[in-house]
């Protein structure tokens, strides 16, 4: 196939854009000096050293182990984590330290992940590795003597001195399950085995294992009383069914399904109430000692349309404002223009990741860069829109910006995943699988029609 | 240092972020430019098309309605695969085929699809396994209609547009 000779190599786009990033998080970090201290920060030196290190680092692991991907995601992912960490130091010194040895850790991941998965079509035959993996990540918590209870969700995991919530790599393997399987059982699952109505329902046996390991996934995460993550996982998984079979149905069974657990959880438990009343009625949190969204509405509006200034507002007083209530301390401290640049941001890598579903040309590739796109940009809608009070507040991380090891190491292997499959697209020759004439005799058990 | 400038830096700040959207912006702009006004496939030619521009596989998603191609199916290592349908052309194992199938239950030169009339037929070319249409076994030139699934061998192609 031809190409136009003046294509500019999306490595050096990539490194502008870098450059533009470290500039920004540069400014950034020495505005929120001047504002909270009224001098230039006293660890510019280290904290330019640091930046510049990973994201050139990133950058030329890209270079020479998928010289073709995507050359916006690793900017845009690069410039979230530097807002994010901005926002961090500004808030908690101490944590500061910390996120930045996990963006270190995280970065190390991304090159890790890129320099294993050379293709992503050898990931599909670990396919019930991935789940049992996922589903095994996802119960870990629940284990008597490293399990741990904070804030009342038990989602963390505690090793000696290390503690690290699973959940965040299992949405990965249960991505990369869900991929594998559905990719090779979606004829199957689009057809229709009974009509009900306009709806098309499929055989059940063929959606058994999916089945199973979504359900699995919401009982433990309603046992460990993680709302976001459940949330999240129930969104993906239907989105993913919904492409690989491209039947609408199912995104009407979903939501049926949706909103009778929806219902039946805020019935049920305790804690489901208290968000939805947090969310109804966020005035009267403060009285009941949950002010969050209270505060971090306060927050926004103080800082109207371009925020107090870094380090001039008082984002301090939101509950989890590093974590979960992020968005609101940069809503305060540079307003409405701030958060919609978060906002752009997460918008640019969710098409970015489906541009790169659109124009992979293996099915297992599509469904994967789909699934992981919609991880990502679900997580950013369900925390924003807790946030912001459009739904429900789930506490989950928002991706890249938030403070939290695990959250940042896997958005950086999913990242990473999306970098790599969006680097096959442009391969010109899909070489074919060394096992050849195995496939048909074993397809003969799989297609029953 | 006064308020004012402390204003004006972080107003600087917002612009050269927004900036950065703007050269992200641009930088997807003019890739996805280049890929819509790309040189376009060879069509007619009847030469198989088995690495499809990545502009092709984005528009497989049903936009055009005449079919044009085969999509394989199974087996799943090479599902995706596309090849594009000249007025003839034979498909089998053998790397002389227009449709050469990487597939040891295809016979060397197992069907032939032409062009006749109002669109393409698929003949059986007196192959070992058969040359199955929807799972009718084919017989005698069939036409091919956009959904269509050709099983020849292990591979299974779809018919697409």
């Amino acid at each position: 196939m031809t190409r136009s000779p003046s294509r500019s190599s999306p490595r050096s786009t990539e490194l502008g854009l870098i450059v533009l990033t470290a500039l920004i998080t540069t400014a950034a970090y020495i505005l929120a000096g001047f504002g909270t201290l009224a001098s230039l920060p006293v660890d510019i030196g280290p904290f330019l050293v640091v930046i510049l290190g990973l994201l050139v680092a990133a950058h030329l692991a890209t270079r020479r182990l998928a010289p073709r991907s995507d050359r916006v995601l690793l900017p845009l992912a690069g410039l979230l984590n530097g807002i994010g960490y901005v926002f961090i130091a500004r808030l908690d010194e101490g944590l500061a330290g910390l996120q930045a040895t996990w963006t270190a850790v995280g970065v190390g991941a991304y090159i890790i992940t890129l320099l294993v998965v050379r293709r992503t079509r050898g990931l599909e035959r670990y396919r019930y590795t991935f789940m049992l993996a996922g589903v095994g990540l996802l119960l870990l918590p629940l284990v008597p003597v490293i399990g741990r209870n904070i804030n009342g969700a038990r989602i963390w995991v505690r090793v000696g001195p290390f503690s690290f919530q699973p959940g965040e790599p299992a949405k990965i393997a249960l991505a990369l399950f869900f991929a594998s399987y559905l990719v090779e059982k979606r004829e199957l699952l689009g057809k229709a085995a009974r009509h009900l109505g306009p709806i098309a329902l499929p055989r059940l046996r063929h959606l058994g294992p999916v089945l199973l390991a979504w359900g699995a996934s919401l009982v433990v995460m309603m046992a460990e009383r993680d709302l976001g993550s459940s949330l999240l996982f129930f969104t993906f998984f239907v989105v993913m069914l919904w492409v690989a079979t491209e039947r609408a149905s199912y995104l009407a069974i979903g939501t049926l399904l949706f909103s009778a657990g929806a219902v039946v959880a805020w019935r049920a438990f305790d804690h489901v109430q208290v968000r939805v009343s947090m969310w109804l009625n966020p005035w009267q949190g403060i009285a009941q000692s949950v002010p969050q969204i209270a505060e971090a509405t306060f927050a926004m509006a103080w800082g109207g349309i371009a925020g107090t200034g870094l380090g001039l507002g008082q984002p301090g007083r939101i509950p989890a404002s590093e974590t979960d209530f992020i968005f609101a301390a940069i809503g305060e401290e540079l307003g409405l223009l701030g958060t919609t640049a978060i906002l752009i941001a997460f918008i640019l890598m969710v098409g970015s990741g489906l541009r790169i579903a659109l124009r992979a040309r293996n099915p297992f590739d599509k469904l994967l860069a789909t699934g992981l796109t919609a991880i990502m940009g679900f997580q950013a809608f369900i925390i924003i829109g807790g946030v912001i009070r459009l739904v429900p507040l789930t506490g989950i991380t928002l991706p890249f910006v938030s403070y939290g090891g695990s959250s940042l190491v896997a958005n950086y292997v999913l990242l990473a995943l999306l970098m790599r499959i969006s680097d096959a697209v442009d391969e010109d020759d899909p070489a074919p699988d060394a096992n050849e004439g195995r496939y048909p005799a074993a397809r003969e058990f799989e297609s029953p029609s | 240092m006064p308020e004012s400038l402390l204003t004006l830096l972080k107003l600087l700040l917002l612009a050269l972020l927004y900036l950065f959207f703007a050269r992200v912006l641009y930088a997807v702009w003019s890739e996805v430019a280049r890929s819509t006004t790309g040189p376009a496939q060879g069509g007619g030619s009847g030469a198989a098309v088995a690495a499809a521009a990545p502009a092709e596989s984005g528009r497989k998603w049903k936009r055009h309605r005449t079919p044009d191609r085969l999509v394989v199916v199974a087996p799943p290592e090479q599902s995706g695969r596309l090849y594009m349908l000249g007025a003839e052309q034979t498909v089998g194992r053998s790397p002389g085929c227009q449709v050469a199938l990487d597939d040891t239950y295809a016979s060397q030169v197992h069907a032939r699809i032409f062009q006749g009339g109002e669109g393409w037929f698929v003949e059986d070319l007196g192959s070992t396994n058969g040359t199955f249409l929807n799972d009718q076994k084919v017989t005698s030139p069939a036409p091919l209609t956009l959904g269509d699934r050709l099983k020849i061998g292990g591979t299974e192609l779809e018919v697409s547009g």
